[in-house]
C-alpha cells in the first residue's frame, strides 16, 4: 500500500510541477509578446512619419510625371517648382482615386473608363484610368509591397459651404466657413457670381457674365451675400467663394442648373496633350440616345491674386471661349478641346437644351486646388489589426490642405 | 522526500525557460529596432537626395545629422551594427535603387530596405561602415551626379 501511495504522490507532484511550470512559460511569453507588439506598433508610427515626409517631400522621378502624362518611376507628390509641403495640383489629378466611381464613355475607344475622383451635379473631374497611378504601383514604386498597406487622404482645412436661401428678387446665398472643428471667424470672402444667359434663338450659344464682391464672416463663420439683379428663380448660375484669413485660404462652390437630367461632361482624354473630351451625360455608362442636343460654350479661367477670374485663351488660338453643339448616340462625333497651360484654373461649360430655355453651368478644376476637390488614395485601413496615422499641413497652389497618411502591417512583416 | 528530485529539477528548468523566452525576445526586438533604423536612414538618405536633385540647386554639398543609435542592446549588452550599400537589381533604368541593408556585429540580427532615387544618385556599391563610425549624412552634388556617403565618427 506504501509504494502505491507513494506512486500517486510522485504522480500528483509531477503533473503540479508541469502545470505550474506551463502556467510559468504562458503569462511570461504573454508578457513577452505584449512588449514586442508595443514595439512594432511604434515602429510602424516611425515609418508612418519617414514615409509621409518620403511621399510629401519629392516630386517624384520623373518629376513632370503629373503633368506630361507619363507613369513614374519614384512616387512622390511635391509640387517640383516648390520646396518644402507643397503639393502638385496635378500629381494628386493623377492618383487612382480610391472613394471614385469608374464611368464608361464608348466613344472614345479603345480607352473608355474614366474614374470619376470626385463629382456633384455642377462639377465634374473624370481621368482616364489608363493614365491614372494606382495604389499597388504606388505600393512598388515606395518599396512596401506585401510589407505595409496605406491610405492617404488630402483633405481641405478650411470648409466653404454655400446654401441658397433664397432663389430671387434678391438670389440670396449664405456662406458658411469653417476649420477643422472652428469657425473661420472675421475671414475676408471674395465671391464671384457667375450669371448665365440662356438665348431664346437657336443660333446663338449660352453666355455667362462674372459679377465680383467680396464680405466678411461673422463671428460664427457664416456671411450672407444678396443679388437684387437676380429677379428669376430660373437663373442658371454658378457661385465661387474664396475665403482668406492669416495666409489660410479655402474655395467652396455652388451650382444652379434647370436641364439637371441632360448636361455636358467634361472628360479628360489625355493628361499629357490635355485633350479633354465633352460628353454628352447620356452617353455616359451606356445610356439610352437623349430626347435634345445640347449646345455649349465652353471657357477656361484662372483665379488671380485679386481673386477675380481671368479667362485665358482656348485651343491655341486666341478665342477665350468655344462653342458647338453635342448630340448623343452611336455615330455622332464628340467635341475635344485642349487646354491652354498647366496652369491651374477651371474648365466652366455653360450648356442649353436645343428648343428650350432649359440649361446649366459646369465646372471642371484642372487641377484639384481650383475647386478644393479632396482627394483619397489607397488602400481600406477598416479592418486591419493596428493602423497607425500621421498627418502634415501642406498647401496645394495655396490652398491649405491636411495630409494625412495611414499605415499598417501586411503579411510578413509582423514580428513577435 | 518525493518533492525533493521535482524542486531540483525546477531549478533548472524554470531559469532555462526563462532565458529561452527572454532569448527570443530579445532578438524579435532587436530585429524590430534594426528594421526601424534601416527604413529611417533609407527615409533619410532619400530626403536628403530630394533636396539636393531640386532644380534650383546647380552644385553644393549638403550634410543631414543622422538620429539613430549607435548600439542596440538586448537588455544586458549593446551591439553595433553593420550598414551595407549595394545597388538593387532593378529592371527600370530611369532609377537606381539602393539596398540598404543592417546586420548585427556579434549577435544574430538583419534588416533591409529599398530606397528608391533618380539616376543621378550615387554611391560606393558594396560599401560597409560600422555604426560608431558615422554621424552625418551627405549628399555631394556635381553637374550629373548626386554622390551619398556617411561621414563623421562619433
Amino acid at each position: 500500500m506504501k509504494t502505491g501511495n507513494a506512486t500517486m504522490d510522485h504522480l500528483i507532484s509531477l503533473v503540479i510541477f508541469i502545470a505550474a511550470l506551463l502556467i510559468f512559460i504562458g503569462l511570461f511569453s504573454q508578457s513577452i509578446s505584449t512588449a514586442i507588439v508595443y514595439q512594432s506598433h511604434e515602429a510602424l508610427s516611425t515609418k508612418t512619419s519617414d514615409l509621409l515626409d518620403n511621399i510629401l517631400l519629392n516630386p517624384g522621378i520623373n518629376a513632370t510625371w503629373g503633368t506630361d502624362g507619363s507613369t513614374p518611376s519614384g512616387f512622390g507628390l511635391q509640387d517640383p517648382e516648390f520646396t518644402q509641403y507643397q503639393i502638385s495640383s496635378f500629381s494628386l489629378m493623377r492618383l487612382d482615386s480610391s472613394t471614385g466611381s469608374v464611368t464608361e464613355y464608348d466613344k472614345t475607344s479603345p480607352s473608355i473608363y474614366y474614374n470619376q475622383a470626385a463629382s456633384s451635379l455642377g462639377s465634374f473631374l473624370l481621368t482616364p484610368i489608363v493614365q491614372d497611378l494606382n495604389y499597388s504601383t504606388a505600393l512598388s514604386l515606395l518599396g512596401i509591397s506585401n510589407t505595409y498597406g496605406f491610405q492617404l487622404t488630402f483633405t481641405p482645412d478650411i470648409t466653404v459651404s454655400i446654401n441658397q436661401t433664397q432663389a430671387s428678387s434678391p438670389l440670396n446665398l449664405e456662406i458658411s466657413t469653417s476649420g477643422k472643428g472652428f469657425p473661420f471667424a472675421n475671414a475676408a470672402i471674395n465671391y464671384c457670381l457667375i450669371l448665365v444667359t440662356l438665348p431664346q434663338s437657336d443660333m446663338q450659344y449660352p453666355s455667362y457674365t462674372i459679377q465680383n464682391g467680396a464680405v466678411t464672416t461673422d463671428q460664427q463663420g457664416i456671411v450672407n451675400v444678396a443679388f437684387p439683379n437676380v429677379t428669376d428663380s430660373n437663373q442658371v448660375y454658378a457661385f465661387i467663394a474664396y475665403a482668406h484669413l492669416a495666409g489660410v485660404e479655402g474655395v467652396g462652390y455652388y451650382t444652379h442648373c434647370t436641364s439637371t437630367d441632360q448636361y455636358v461632361v467634361p472628360i479628360v482624354q489625355d493628361i499629357g496633350s490635355q485633350q479633354t473630351a465633352l460628353a454628352h451625360s447620356y452617353d455616359l455608362n451606356n445610356s439610352n440616345p437623349a430626347p435634345s442636343s445640347l449646345k455649349y460654350n465652353v471657357t477656361f479661367v484662372i483665379s488671380k491674386t485679386d481673386y477675380t477670374l481671368s479667362q485665358l485663351s482656348l485651343d491655341s488660338s486666341s478665342s477665350t471661349n468655344i462653342v458647338g453643339i453635342v448630340t448623343s448616340g452611336v455615330g455622332n462625333p464628340y467635341p475635344v478641346i485642349t487646354l491652354p497651360s498647366y496652369t491651374t484654373g477651371i474648365l466652366i461649360i455653360t450648356y442649353q437644351q436645343e428648343d428650350s430655355m432649359q440649361g446649366g453651368v459646369i465646372m471642371m478644376p484642372w487641377g484639384v486646388r481650383s475647386l478644393a476637390f479632396p482627394v483619397t488614395f489607397g488602400g481600406n485601413p477598416a479592418g486591419q489589426n493596428w493602423v497607425t496615422t500621421d498627418i502634415r499641413q501642406v498647401t496645394i497652389d495655396g490652398i491649405a490642405y491636411q495630409a494625412k497618411l495611414e499605415l499598417w502591417n501586411q503579411g510578413s512583416q509582423v514580428i513577435g | 522526500m518525493i518533492m525533493v528530485p521535482i524542486l531540483i529539477l525546477q531549478i533548472f528548468l524554470f531559469p532555462i525557460a526563462a532565458t529561452a523566452i527572454m532569448g527570443a525576445w530579445s532578438n524579435s526586438r532587436m530585429t524590430i529596432e534594426l528594421q526601424e533604423i534601416s527604413g529611417h536612414l533609407g527615409s533619410s538618405i532619400q530626403q536628403l537626395y530630394y533636396t539636393m536633385n531640386h532644380a534650383s540647386i546647380s552644385s553644393g554639398e549638403l550634410t543631414a545629422k543622422v538620429d539613430v543609435p549607435i548600439l542596440i542592446t538586448d537588455g544586458n549588452q549593446g551591439y553595433n551594427y553593420l550598414i551595407t550599400l549595394t545597388n538593387a537589381t532593378n529592371s527600370n533604368g530611369s532609377v537606381k535603387v539602393m539596398n540598404l541593408t543592417l546586420s548585427l556585429i556579434g549577435a544574430k540580427g538583419e534588416a533591409s530596405t529599398l530606397v528608391t532615387l533618380g539616376q543621378n544618385a550615387d554611391w560606393q556599391n558594396n560599401s560597409t561602415l560600422k555604426s560608431n563610425s558615422f554621424s552625418l549624412l551627405c549628399a555631394t552634388k556635381t553637374s550629373s551626379t548626386i554622390s551619398l556617403s556617411f561621414q563623421g565618427g562619433t
